[in-house]
């Protein structure tokens, strides 16, 4: 008997792009997340889908994975060849996370720069930034983006801004909230322990 | 013209323009349940989201123009959404048809959504402000979703010779119910001559050409002959009283809910 596939391809997924969305005029496009699309088109119409119903947005970039390169100071002191990465030499644009203190991964486009590859560039980046908590560089060619144009804005973005929701709040609790009957001395004190004064 | 407003429309136009929100609230709410339907169904999580995020704005555009019609006859959007029957509802046939595959869901977006961007386009240069409002707003999103779904047809036709097949069989099993998009309500020549309403043949052959430039031009589809004839909004499938059982459900079930 034979096998004609001993490994069939079992990774069927599409590619994963990062997504970078900008707030505002001005302010740094940051990556997001990610969405998985078949080309850059569909890349960016789902990016749209996903992750500008609310808030506020102007622009966003998708990015293939396999255009990026990463790196935190643990990942670069235990693989210092990742500053080597060959590619093309061209501009590149570079990005870091400042902070943890966020309840997103968020990483902020900081500028761009001329680099001979992809590790040159995550040099640059380490080096003009050396205090990041991570480095994320990829050529600037290999961002798809949206246009600029009165209608992409006007029907991509605009309409976000004026949508709201409901908070929970709103739909209030199903019976009394704890705080009523902690108040009408319903709800049954803690236990007395040998720690209190 | 001046533009008009509740109080200079004359009752005939008041019963008119009631008729034609609603028909396009109904088409909206009909539509939206459909594409609800794939929510944890559809293809990868991704379009997932984009779907349902769609089928909510359908929604917010029945409950506009349904909002427009309580400024003329003082209803209730939940009220007409949640406790009329199949016999009042006066949505088109092409959005009750059960959901049927990827294919046949893009594509009736597709159809669908380049129609409602057209008549809202058109209905923003409505002599009655607050249609004229209305419609400036929604066309913004509408044009977006021709986008999503026009990407999505063309994949199909240009990708895999089982995805070309599945999207021919969708469009045989819509393009015979399109034409009812185009129909006129009552009392609708009237009010389109008076500037109210976006003429509705305008509509259509600005969708022919659309639809056509990209189902035949662009993707090698072949479109069907449109039927001569078409059922009145009030004949329906089959398809659309269960539709309506499971939407209405809840609402039916606690009639006097405040809060939803």
């Amino acid at each position: 008997m034979t096998h004609p596939t001993l490994h069939p391809p079992t990774d069927t997924q599409w590619p994963r792009w990062e997504v970078f969305k900008q707030d505002a005029p001005g302010r740094p496009h940051q990556a997001v997340g990610t969405v998985h699309a078949g080309d850059p088109d569909h890349a960016l119409l789902t990016a749209r889908s996903v992750f500008v119903r609310r808030p506020a947005a102007v622009s966003l970039w998708c990015v293939r994975e396999a255009d990026l390169l990463t790196a935190t100071p643990e990942e670069l002191s235990t693989h210092p060849g990742l500053l080597d990465t060959p590619g093309e030499a061209s501009i590149y644009q570079l990005a870091i996370k400042r902070t943890h203190k966020r309840s997103m991964t968020f990483v902020d486009v900081v500028g761009t720069a001329e680099a001979t590859g992809p590790g040159d560039a995550l040099r640059q980046a380490q080096a003009a930034h050396p205090d990041a908590l991570a480095w994320l560089v990829f050529p600037d060619a290999a961002a798809v983006r949206t246009d600029d144009d009165p209608g992409t804005v006007d029907s991509w973005f605009a309409p976000a801004k004026e949508k709201t929701y409901k908070q929970q709040q709103f739909y209030g609790v199903i019976g009394r909230h704890i705080g009523e009957l902690k108040r009408a001395g319903l709800m049954p004190g803690r236990a007395p322990t040998e720690e209190q004064p | 013209m001046t533009a008009a407003t509740e109080a200079t429309l004359t009752p005939a136009q008041t019963a008119g323009l009631i008729r034609r929100l609603t028909a396009l609230a109904d088409d909206e709410i009909v539509l939206a349940h459909r594409g609800g339907e794939w929510t944890g169904h559809a293809p990868i999580l991704e379009e997932d989201i984009a779907l349902a995020n769609m089928a909510q704005d359908e929604l917010g555009h029945a409950g506009l123009y349904l909002g427009l019609r309580a400024e003329l006859d003082g209803s209730d959007a939940d009220r007409l959404a949640f406790f009329r029957d199949a016999d009042g509802y006066t949505c088109a046939r092409f959005v009750e048809l059960p959901r049927g595959d990827w294919a046949l869901t893009m594509l009736r977006h597709f159809l669908y959504d380049t129609f409602e961007a057209l008549w809202l386009e058109a209905a923003t240069r409505s002599t009655y402000a607050p249609l004229a409002a209305v419609a400036a707003k929604a066309v913004r999103e509408e044009k977006f979703h021709v986008q999503h779904t026009a990407l999505w047809v063309e994949r199909l036709a240009l990708g895999t010779p089982e995805s070309l097949r599945r999207l021919q069989a969708a469009l045989a099993e819509l393009w015979p119910h399109v034409g009812q998009l185009f129909q006129p309500v009552d009392g609708e020549a009237e009010l389109t001559q008076a500037g109210l309403l976006p003429d509705l043949g305008a509509v259509q052959a600005r969708w022919q050409d659309l639809v056509a430039r990209h189902l035949h031009g662009k993707c090698g589809l072949t479109l069907p002959a449109l039927p001569a004839e078409q059922a009145p909004r009030t004949v329906h499938t089959s398809h659309l009283a269960p539709l309506l059982a499971e939407m209405q459900a809840v609402a039916r079930q606690h009639p006097d809910a405040e809060v939803w």
